[in-house]
């Protein structure tokens, strides 16, 4: 048994089978199987072998075609090296006898037949050795590709364990056969994390490394309440956090109850609680717990795992469905927020950049990128046609200047006017917002308080920004502090100026802070009133909202702010959410 | 396997020596054959069917090879094997 801890972003308890995605590098990952796995193992090189000489023959035909057979029989050659009994053997025999994994196993025979031929010595036989090396290379290619591939056909449920998910293998995968994630590497605001946090699975990030000491099959725990990993655990063990699974549903159900109750502070006080979602199907998620609406739905993953960019049929149709779910409640749609990070070579999108959190990507991009901007409005003001006036918001991601807002409310004009004259219907008057996540936005709050709609403050970005950290990085990640006295006084910066004496505009924080209980308190104490959660965190914040009083939570506030840099302050939020509602789990 | 063993003697005529594309040709060979047939150069054997053993005799032009089957037909397996080599391994 062996415990490993990374950092908790998604709550609760799975347990199962694991399935590794090892890094894309050679770096062999690990060296040994488990017994049990031998005979999957063997049956997995032999895929690989399969598909490296059919490569090889494909290879064979070519140059054949262009360049004459006897060309083409170095292929043969290679293929009959490949197939040849003695290396065949020789990899089941170290699978078999010595638990190697199929990967090891090449590894140790090809680099003997080579090493074999270098000692030949001659220019002819060294060149040969390098023949191996490819042959060697590319079976180790097939070999962790193959196990990248299998993410799209899952057959049995399985804890995907990896070094690190790219947005397109987690948008195509098999969410039924999906029971929990864990990274390498990563933080809280990780793709994996939201993503598992949209599935409503267990997750663990920024592990380390340790793939290497987990084979496919071991049997696994993933704990998202204490964020630990734990590989191959002790029969006590697994009935201990099987009882903790079982405790948490149950606690979950106890809360579950407060889902038709409205969210009301104690004092009387209404907040709006909406939720976050990704896909159009987590609209019920959000619904069945009582949200009030949607308060950011992400856009994104319309151009995720897809060749090509959406077209406005694939907009309208998603924001449709989101739009018929929700029968009138209010749906916030973010528009394009794909950055450097997040698969950006669909469609012709410029890719790669030096710094990419500082780079082309979300409104910036839309606004280089004009056509896929205006698809994607031109599917929103469509759709907003079939909803409630008023219902249905944009809003746009990164603003970092007025003029940037006003270009892409210009935008939003100029596809009005389209629309017009294709004689379309779409709704003339649709509320315009932004999100305030790069401290300039939150600085300049008053300014462009007179011209939004609404501000939406997404917290992961606007503290990723405001304290220089990446919170992926495990080097720098301590320094990524939620409650830092910066990111409290922006919060009320941009509070004070949404509350204009002739004109008061709706502020809301999306973003994984205000999913979190404890935060919940300092932030309606900050003078929030609207918050945009991951849908599973709804009954419990609810139960902390109605347990609730404003002048405790700005008492709460107050004193978090005095606190100011000290280290106290995460316990501190934490002690006082447990005393307003001591039967919250986490 | 039957007793019957017949040897002979042959000569890498190959401008590059016994290289990978020859090798493979005895090994396809080798594998249609119902007897053992074992290739020496010198202090090295190997087994027609191993193509990491042929490799391995890195038999050059001019390098004299001793052939030796062993079993069914190994009279009529040597003859194919000396007149692969006779044709310089050609078509």
């Amino acid at each position: 048994m062996l415990v490993k801890r990374g950092i908790a972003v998604s709550p609760g308890v799975a347990i199962g089978p694991a399935l590794l995605f090892g890094a894309e590098n050679f770096k062999l990952s690990r060296h040994y199987t488990s017994k049990s796995a031998i005979e999957t193992e063997i049956g997995r090189f032999h895929a690989a072998l399969n598909a490296v000489c059919t490569d090889i023959e494909e290879n064979q035909r070519v140059a054949t075609e262009r360049l004459g057979k006897e060309y083409g029989a170095i292929f043969g050659a290679h293929v009959l090296m490949a197939r040849s009994p003695e290396l065949v053997s020789e990899v089941e025999r170290l699978i078999r006898e010595e638990t190697n994994t199929p990967e090891r196993a090449c590894e140790i025979v090809l680099n003997k037949y080579a090493k074999l031929f270098q000692e030949l010595g001659s220019r002819y036989h060294a060149e040969r050795a390098q023949d191996i090396y490819d042959l060697k290379n590319r079976l180790l290619r097939q070999l962790l590709g193959k196990q990248r591939q299998e993410m799209t056909d899952l057959t049995e449920p399985v804890l995907i364990l990896a070094h690190n998910l790219t947005p397109s293998e987690t948008a195509n995968l098999k969410r039924e056969f999906v029971l929990g994630f864990v990274t390498e590497v990563g933080g809280p605001t990780s793709h994996t994390a939201i993503l598992a946090g949209a599935l409503e699975l267990p997750a663990v990030v920024g592990v380390g490394e340790f793939l290497s000491e987990v084979t496919s099959g071991d049997l696994i725990i993933i704990d998202g309440d204490r964020g630990e990993v734990i590989i191959n655990p002790i029969e006590s063990v697994i009935a201990e956090r099987r009882a903790a699974q079982q405790k948490n549903e149950s606690n979950y159900a106890a809360l579950e109850i407060e889902r038709t109750a409205e969210p009301i502070t104690a004092d009387g006080e209404r907040i709006q609680l909406l939720g976050n979602i990704e896909f159009p199907t987590e609209t019920g998620h959000c619904l069945e717990r009582g949200a009030d609406g949607i308060g950011l739905y992400r856009t994104e993953f319309l151009y995720l795992g897809v060749e090509q960019e959406p077209s406005e049929e694939d907009h309208y149709q998603a924001y449709c469905r989101v739009i018929e779910d929700l029968g009138g409640r209010e749906v916030v749609i973010r528009t394009l927020d794909l950055g450097a990070d997040k698969v950006p070579s669909v469609g012709g999108l410029p890719a790669e950049s030096t710094n990419p959190a500082l780079g082309l990507r979300s409104i910036r991009l839309s606004l280089q990128h004009r056509e896929g901007f205006k698809t994607q409005l031109r599917a929103i003001l469509r759709a907003a046609a079939k909803a409630p006036p008023g219902s249905v918001k944009i809003m746009f991601p990164l603003i970092s200047s007025l003029n940037e807002f006003r270009q892409a409310k210009m935008v939003v004009r100029d596809v009005m006017d389209d629309l017009d004259e294709a004689g379309e219907s779409f709704p003339r008057e649709v509320p315009l917002g932004m999100m305030v996540e790069v401290p300039s936005a939150a600085i300049l709050a008053d300014q462009f308080a007179a011209e939004v709609d609404f501000f939406s403050i997404g917290t992961n970005d606007l503290i990723q920004y405001t304290l220089a950290v990446d919170r992926g990085d495990p080097a720098v990640s301590s320094l990524y502090r939620t409650g830092d006295p910066a990111i409290l006084r922006l919060i009320r910066m941009v509070v004070a100026a949404a509350d204009q004496p002739n004109r008061k505009i709706p502020v809301t924080v999306c973003g994984q802070m205000s999913s979190d209980p404890k935060f919940l308190p300092l932030l309606i104490g900050l003078g929030i009133r609207r918050i945009s959660v991951t849908p599973h965190s709804i009954p419990e914040l609810k139960a902390v909202i109605r347990r609730l009083t404003i002048p405790k939570a700005k008492d709460i506030a107050t004193h978090a702010e005095w606190l100011g840099l000290s280290r106290g302050i995460d316990n501190y939020l934490q002690g006082e959410v447990s005393k307003i509602c001591p039967q919250l789990v986490r | 396997m039957g007793g019957q063993s017949v040897s002979q003697t042959v000569t890498v005529r190959l401008e590059n020596g016994l290289h990978l594309v020859p090798c493979s040709r005895l090994v396809k060979l080798g594998n249609g054959l119902g007897c053992d047939v074992r290739i020496r150069k010198g202090s090295l054997d190997a087994d027609i069917k191993n193509i990491f053993d042929l490799m391995g005799l890195a038999a050059a032009f001019g390098d004299q090879l001793e052939l030796r089957a062993t079993g069914d037909g190994a009279d009529e397996a040597l003859a194919k094997i000396v007149q692969l080599f006779e044709s310089n391994f050609g078509d």
